[in-house]
C-alpha cells in the first residue's frame, strides 16, 4: 500500500481514537454546556434578564470546595480506589483554618502551608493503610472518614472561628470570579500530572496491577502518593470553604464525600481505576451546581428538588456510559 | 403572587422532561404580570432540611400565612430547601440575591457556614432574618426561643407539683448540641433549689418517640418509683414505656408539644396524666416573615425578637386546638400560640397541608 493512500485512512482514525478515549470529558462538557444553556433559559423566563457578574462569581466561589475535593478524589479513583474521608479532612482543615488563621501576611500563607501538610498527613496515613495494610480502601477512608470528623469537633466544639476578610478576597474574591485562575491552574497542574512518572504510574496501577508491577512500577508507593494528594486536595476544599463561609465549622465538610464521588463520575472518570480525567471531574462538579441553579429558577415545589436531582443525575450517567459505550464499540 | 407548581404538574412536567415544564411554566408566568398592580415585599424562606415533622409544620404555616392578609396582599413569598449541605443553601442564597428579593428568611444548616453569603445579601441591601437555627453573622437578625428558659420552666413546674420532693427522671435530647446542653442546664439549676428532690436516672431520648420508649423501656425494670418525668422530646414514648412496664398512674409529666403527650393529658390509652407541654413553636418561620415585613414597610426597628414559649398545663389544654384526638402523636401541637397571652393564632389545616385560615393574621411581635 503506498503511503499516499494509507495516510488519510490512518488520520480519520487517529481522529476517532482521540475522541473515543476522551469520550468522558467531551460528554461532561456537553452536558455543562446544556446545563449552562437550561439554566440560562429558566433565568431569562423569570428575571427577562441574562445572569451576569454576580451569578457567575458566586457559582464558582460556591462551587470552588467541590472542585477541590473531586481532583483529590479522581487520582485515588485512578488507582482504582476510593477516598471516603475527603469530608472528614475537609471537616477537620475548615476547623484548623478557622480557630488559627490571624488577619496578617505571614499568619495567612503560614496557616495556608500547614493546613495543607496537614491534609498531606492525613492523606499519608489513609495510603499507608491501604497501600502498605493491604487493606480494602472503603474500609480503611469509612474508619478514618470518622476519626477526622471526631478530631474536628476536638478542634472546634461549636462552629465559630474567624477568616480574615483579606483571606477571602484572595480565594474567592466576592466581587469577580478571579477564582477561575485556580481552575485554570489546576486543569494545567493535571495536564503536567497526568505525563509525569508518577502520574503515569498511578494510571497504570489502576489499570492492571499485575502487568504495572511486571514493568517496574512501585505500587504501593503510587497508592500512598494518591491518598496523601487526595489529602492536599481536600484541605485546599477546606480552605475555600472556610473562606467562603468566613468562619468555621467542623461538620459542614461531611457532605463532600458522597458530592465529590458524583462529580468524579459525572466527569467520566470510571471507578474501576486506570481512565478519567481531574478536569471532567471539576466540569462534574460544576455541572452539581447548575443543577441546583436549574431547579431553583424552575420553580419545581422545593419538596420535589432532591427528587428531581437524583434523577438528573441518573440520566446524566446512564446517558454518559451509554454514549460513551457506543463511542468505544465504533472505534 | 409566586405559583409552585402543584403535585400534579409536577409530574406532569417530570413525565415530559424539561421542555415540558418549560411551557407549563409560562402560563403562571403571564396571568403574574398581569394582576399585581402595586408592588409587594418579595421575601422568600431558605430552610436546610426538611426529613422531619417539625420542619414540615414550619414551612406550612409559613405558606398558609403567605395566603392570609395582610401578607397576601403586601408579599410575594417562595419556600425553598436544601437539605444539610452548606454549599447547596449557599448557591440557593446567592439565586435569591439574583433574583432580587427584598428579604431573606433563613433557617441555616450551619451557624457560620452561610456568614458569606448573607454578608453579601446585606450588602447588597437584602434584610436577612434568621429563625431556630440561627446564624452568627452580625447583619442577620435573629427570632429564636430561650432554651435555658425551656428546662428551667419544664423543671419548675413539675418541682412544684410533687411539692419539691420525690424520685425524677430526666430524658434528654441529642448530646452535643448546644439546644440539649441549654435545656439541662435549665433543669439543673432548678433542682439545686429542691434537694427533696432526687435524679434517678437521666438518660438520653434522641428528641425522638420510639428511641425514648425503647430507651425507657430498657431502663424501667432497675429505677424506684418514679414521682416525676422531665422529658426534652420523645414525651409520648416514656409514657407509653411507662404503661407497657405496668408503672400506673402516670406520674406527673413535664415535656415536649406531642400530640401524643397531650392526648394523654386529656385521657388516652386509658390513662390521664397531669402535665406541663412545651416545644419550640414551628410558627417561628411566620413571626421571622411578619418581622421582616414590618422592618421593610419601616414600622419596626431592625431588632432580634426572643419569644417566649407557649405552653399548655393539662388544665389549660384544650382539644380541637391544643390537641388533636383524631390526628397521629407524632404531630407537633404548638403550631399556634396556645398561650394567655397569644402572639398569633393559627388552624390546624394551615400545620397540616399549609392552607390559609379563615381571618387575617395578626401578629403580636414584642413592643418594639
Amino acid at each position: 500500500m503506498s503511503p499516499e493512500l494509507a495516510a488519510p485512512r490512518r488520520r480519520r482514525s487517529l481522529s476517532v481514537h482521540i475522541v473515543g478515549q476522551n469520550a468522558g470529558l467531551l460528554l461532561v462538557f456537553a452536558m455543562l454546556a446544556a446545563a449552562v444553556a437550561l439554566y440560562c433559559l429558566f433565568y431569562w423566563m423569570q428575571q427577562r434578564s441574562f445572569p451576569g457578574n454576580f451569578e457567575l462569581t458566586s457559582t464558582v466561589d460556591n462551587t470552588m470546595p467541590l472542585a477541590m475535593a473531586a481532583i483529590g478524589q479522581t487520582i485515588v479513583v485512578l488507582t482504582r480506589g476510593l477516598d471516603l474521608s475527603v469530608g472528614g479532612i475537609i471537616d477537620l482543615t475548615n476547623a484548623l483554618a478557622a480557630v488559627h488563621m490571624q488577619d496578617s501576611l505571614g499568619s495567612m500563607l503560614g496557616w495556608t502551608v500547614l493546613v495543607l501538610l496537614a491534609g498531606a498527613a492525613l492523606g499519608f496515613l489513609n495510603g499507608l493503610l491501604v497501600g502498605v495494610g493491604r487493606l480494602q480502601p472503603i474500609v480503611v477512608t469509612l474508619a478514618t472518614l470518622s476519626i477526622f470528623q471526631g478530631l474536628a469537633i476536638r478542634v472546634l466544639p461549636q462552629p465559630g472561628g474567624a477568616i480574615p476578610p483579606g483571606y477571602t478576597a484572595l480565594l474567592v474574591n466576592m466581587n469577580q470570579p478571579w477564582a477561575l485562575l485556580y481552575l485554570v491552574l489546576c486543569a494545567g497542574l493535571w495536564l503536567a500530572f497526568r505525563r509525569s512518572a508518577i502520574g503515569v504510574a498511578i494510571i497504570a496501577v489502576g489499570n492492571d496491577e499485575a502487568a504495572a508491577r511486571a514493568n517496574g512500577i512501585n505500587v504501593v508507593r503510587s497508592r500512598v502518593i494518591a491518598y496523601t494528594l487526595s489529602g492536599v486536595f481536600a484541605a485546599a476544599a477546606g480552605l475555600f470553604l472556610a473562606a467562603t463561609a468566613t468562619a468555621g465549622d467542623a461538620t459542614s465538610g461531611n457532605g463532600f464525600t458522597l458530592s465529590s464521588i458524583v462529580a468524579v463520575v459525572l466527569g467520566g472518570v470510571n471507578l474501576f481505576g486506570g481512565r478519567g480525567s481531574a478536569i471532567g471531574a471539576m466540569a462534574g462538579g460544576f455541572v452539581t451546581t447548575m443543577i441546583v441553579n436549574i431547579l431553583f429558577f424552575s420553580r419545581i415545589d422545593p419538596l420535589y428538588q432532591s427528587f428531581y436531582e437524583g434523577l438528573f443525575l441518573i440520566i446524566a450517567v446512564v446517558v454518559g456510559g451509554g454514549i460513551g459505550r457506543m463511542l468505544r464499540r465504533r472505534r | 403572587m409566586t405559583r409552585h407548581f402543584t403535585r400534579r404538574e409536577v409530574l406532569h412536567a417530570g413525565a415530559t422532561g424539561m421542555a415540558g415544564a418549560a411551557t407549563a411554566w409560562l402560563a403562571p408566568a403571564t396571568a403574574r404580570a398581569a394582576d399585581a398592580p402595586a408592588k409587594k415585599f418579595k421575601i422568600a424562606l431558605s430552610n436546610s432540611y426538611i426529613g422531619n415533622k417539625w420542619r414540615i409544620e414550619m414551612e406550612n404555616v409559613f405558606k398558609a400565612a403567605l395566603e392570609m392578609e395582610p401578607f397576601k396582599s403586601q408579599v410575594e413569598g417562595s419556600w425553598f430547601n436544601s437539605g444539610n449541605d452548606v454549599s447547596k443553601q449557599s448557591q440557593q442564597i446567592s439565586n435569591l440575591i439574583a433574583q432580587r428579593v427584598d428579604a431573606i428568611v433563613v433557617n441555616a444548616a450551619s451557624p457560620t457556614a452561610l456568614n458569606g453569603i448573607l454578608g453579601q445579601a446585606t450588602s447588597r441591601g437584602i434584610l436577612v432574618v434568621s429563625f431556630d437555627n440561627v446564624v452568627t453573622a452580625p447583619t442577620a437578625l435573629k427570632v429564636n426561643t430561650d432554651q435555658l428558659e425551656f428546662g428551667r420552666k419544664l423543671a419548675e413546674w413539675l418541682a412544684k407539683k410533687i411539692n419539691g420532693t420525690g424520685n425524677i427522671i430526666m430524658v434528654t435530647g441529642v448530646a452535643g448540641t448546644t439546644v440539649d446542653l441549654d435545656r439541662n442546664k435549665g433543669a439543673d439549676a432548678v433542682w439545686a433549689k429542691y434537694p427533696g428532690i432526687k435524679v434517678v436516672n437521666r438518660y438520653t431520648g434522641m428528641w425522638d418517640s420510639s428511641t425514648a420508649e425503647r430507651n425507657t423501656a430498657a431502663l424501667l425494670p432497675s429505677l424506684p418509683k418514679i414521682d416525676g418525668i422531665w422529658c426534652q422530646g420523645g414525651t409520648d414514648g416514656v409514657l407509653k414505656a411507662f404503661i407497657n412496664a405496668k408503672r400506673t398512674p402516670l406520674p406527673p409529666t413535664a415535656g415536649e408539644a406531642e400530640n401524643g403527650f397531650r392526648k394523654f393529658m386529656i385521657g388516652y390509652m386509658g390513662q390521664k396524666v397531669d402535665g406541663i407541654s412545651i416545644g419550640q413553636p414551628p410558627f417561628l418561620s411566620v413571626i421571622s416573615l411578619e418581622l421582616a415585613r414590618r422592618v421593610l414597610a419601616g414600622k419596626y426597628p431592625k431588632k432580634d425578637i426572643t419569644i417566649p414559649f407557649p405552653y399548655v398545663t393539662n388544665d389549660t389544654v384544650r382539644p380541637g386546638e391544643t390537641v388533636f384526638p383524631q390526628l397521629p402523636d407524632s404531630f407537633f401541637t404548638d403550631f399556634t400560640d396556645g398561650g394567655a397571652s397569644p402572639m398569633l393564632k393559627l388552624c390546624v389545616d394551615a400545620a397540616l397541608d399549609g392552607k390559609a385560615c379563615p381571618g387575617t393574621l395578626s401578629v403580636v411581635l414584642p413592643s418594639a
